[in-house]
């Protein structure tokens, strides 16, 4: 077996033949595809120009190809194979001793343009045959079609397609045909039928985002995950982003076996006794509630007890996220380069969510995340290209239910316009998505605004129903006592609960807080 | 590259026929591969910004055309004149040097080499890799 190749888990047993699948050598590929690319399967890469076709055909290319399975890259009027060499190698993956070792330009141009598709059929097995080529690359064919279309019939058309499928598969290649198609041509077009795999590229902008999304519409033999798959390109060429997270299969975690202390240990004690391990917890409020701060808490509480942690900020730089924790006496500096801590600091403006996700789910991998914070949502929405915006619900669902697979515990902020009326639980309705909510709010007491907590939501367990004053204080979140003997909490303009009593009942002070702290 | 191409154009020599210009054995001797790679009009292109560049070291060669086949065509007339006759080898280096600096720049060295030894399969340029 090839090292550049594994054997599908097939149940041999069973009599079927065990398809080989190579790796693309693309990142998410694979995943995408059902566990890489059916050896001797005839693949068709289409898209509009600028889409990327050739930079993946490329990729697969230098990833397949070895001197045992030499790779053929016919060149039909597309792209002159100077310049395409000239910018394809420009891409980390463009290895000399490969391309050296195993790959080989062709150009087919005069063969399309002067002769007729037997030549042309020819021509392509006559260079593999001599070659002994077993990846094939015709770029493009959508080219070679158009000429043919003007000469020959459908039928003549199909039946040079056909018999291009018969020898290349005979010859055992797995091969990759590039044009430049419309989705409007895959109703009666020989080639999409014939084919084995199609992938679908897509570029589109959307406002001033250019966001790249790419469907795997066919592949025979093997389970591919359906529906579009964002995919980025980069100078390391293209890397998809699965919408499946590269998280398949049973998840292994059981929620809630235990409790993760937030660092406020009067908060632990509202909750029932912190919040579930593996639970996804929201904590909404208004700008200066304390979100973020009860979030670098829950970091730092757990980096004291071993657990390590990771923040996704949207809105600063990690040195900022750093320098905000410090001002609380919470060193971060120390267990990021421990390797225990990660402040993830997202692209913003034309960010995809699951190529959000895939960073996040990355560094959770890598280093045993327990605690994950996200910081905030809104901020989050912002860093997305406009188009994934409108999908954003749903991508949080994805999103939530993939990192709680891993078994992170993950607590997200989200800022809700305050209103004096009402009390909001988040501007995305996304609450469906939380195991359990923390509701921060300012109220309106005695010519003062003061901050209030209460917890709406604990999925499984018992929790108080006090509603409890708070401050932040240069350590933290600091709880007092419940507001008690007070009507209309939750509109933010509280009165006295009793109507008889003319006065309203004493607040808690500041001072009340810090005695009660100790 | 204009070493190269005087090693390039020792091995042509060993074994070319005398009577054909040196500049036309070494560029027929490159048209094979190079036409298999970038197309009988990629390489006639290339040729003839070569041959408009070697022309300006080697003024004899604005006589010389580019035929469509990406053959170089003039060189009858040339021989009738001694003095561009005995230009010939410069002629011939200053040609391939500049085809090979034009693909060196658009391919880079690596993949410029490789077409080279597909031209010259027996000469060694092992201190080119």
């Amino acid at each position: 077996m090839s090292s550049k190749g594994n054997d599908q888990g097939v149940d041999q047993g069973k009599g079927r033949v065990p398809i080989r699948q190579l790796p693309t050598g693309v990142p998410g590929l694979d995943e995408i595809l059902g566990g890489g690319l059916p050896e001797y399967s005839l693949n068709i890469i289409a898209g509009a120009p600028g889409c990327g076709k050739t930079t993946l055909a490329h990729q697969i290319m230098f990833a397949t190809a070895t001197p045992e399975r030499p790779a053929l890259y016919f060149t039909v009027l597309g792209e002159p194979a100077i310049k395409m060499l000239r910018y394809q190698q420009q891409f980390a993956f463009f290895d000399h001793a490969t391309m050296d070792a195993s790959i080989r330009f062709i150009n087919l141009s005069h063969v399309v343009l002067e002769q007729d598709l037997g030549a042309v059929l020819d021509a392509i097995m006559k260079e593999i045959e001599a070659s002994k080529a077993s990846i094939v690359v015709v770029d493009s064919f959508r080219t070679v079609v158009r000429k043919a279309l003007n000469s020959t019939s459908e039928m003549e058309l199909q039946g040079f397609v056909q018999r291009l499928a018969l020898h290349l598969t005979s010859w055992q290649a797995t091969t990759f045909l590039i044009g430049e198609y419309v989705e409007g041509e895959l109703r009666d077009n020989p080639v999409f039928t014939v084919a084995d795999g199609l992938f679908w590229l897509y570029q589109s902008v959307e406002r001033n985002s250019i966001v790249r999304k790419m469907q795997v519409m066919k592949l025979r033999g093997q389970d591919s995950v359906p529906g579009m798959h964002t995919f980025r390109i980069t100078d390391a060429g293209l890397q998809t982003f699965p919408r499946t997270f590269g998280l398949v299969g049973e998840s292994g975690h059981v929620k809630g076996q235990r409790r993760l202390s937030t660092g406020v240990s009067e908060l632990d004690a509202l909750m029932g006794g912190g919040i579930p391990e593996g639970d996804s917890l929201l904590l909404a409020g208004p700008s200066g509630s304390g979100k973020s701060t009860l979030g670098t808490q829950f970091i730092a509480e757990g980096l004291r007890q071993g657990e390590p942690g990771i923040v996704a900020v949207f809105e600063e730089i990690p040195a900022e996220y750093a320098q905000r924790a410090a001002m609380f006496g919470f060193d971060f500096d120390t267990p990021q380069k421990d390797g225990t801590l990660k402040i993830i600091y997202l692209r913003p403006l034309d960010l995809s969510v699951d190529e959000t996700v895939n960073e996040i789910v990355n560094s959770v991998k890598k280093i045993g995340c327990k605690r994950l914070v996200i910081d905030s949502l809104v901020g989050f929405e912002m860093a997305l290209a406009p188009g994934f915006r409108t999908d954003f619900r749903e991508s949080l669902y994805r999103m939530i239910a993939a990192l709680t697979r891993l078994g992170v515990t993950i607590v997200t902020t989200v800022e809700v316009a305050e209103e004096f009326t009402s009390m909001n639980l988040s501007n995305f309705t996304v609450s469906f998505l939380a195991d359990d909510i923390l509701r921060l709010r300012y109220v309106s007491i005695n010519g003062q605004l003061r901050k209030m907590l209460l917890v709406v939501k604990m999925r499984r367990s018992q929790h108080s129903i006090d509603m409890v004053g708070y401050q932040i204080t240069s350590e933290g979140m600091v709880l007092g006592r419940p507001l008690r003997g007070y009507r209309g909490l939750t509109t933010g303009i509280p009165g006295p609960w009793s109507f008889n009593s003319e006065e309203i009942p004493p607040l808690q002070s500041d001072a009340d807080v810090d005695d009660q702290n100790g | 590259m204009r070493e190269l191409s005087r090693r390039l154009l020792i091995a042509s020599e060993t074994a070319s026929d005398r009577s054909v210009h040196e500049a036309a054995v070494m560029s027929e001797k490159l048209r094979i591969p190079l036409t298999r790679f970038a197309g009988a009009e990629g390489f006639a292109s290339l040729l003839r910004r070569a041959l408009v560049l070697a022309s300006v070291e080697v003024p004899s060669l604005q006589s010389i055309k580019v035929g469509l086949d990406g053959r170089l065509e003039g060189f009858e007339e040339l021989a009738a004149d001694p003095g561009a006759a005995a230009e010939g080898s410069e002629a011939a280096v200053a040609i391939t040097s500049h085809l090979l600096g034009l693909l060196g720049t658009f391919i880079g060295e690596p993949l410029t080499l490789r077409l080279v030894r597909e031209a010259w399969p027996d000469t060694s340029l092992d201190e080119y890799h």
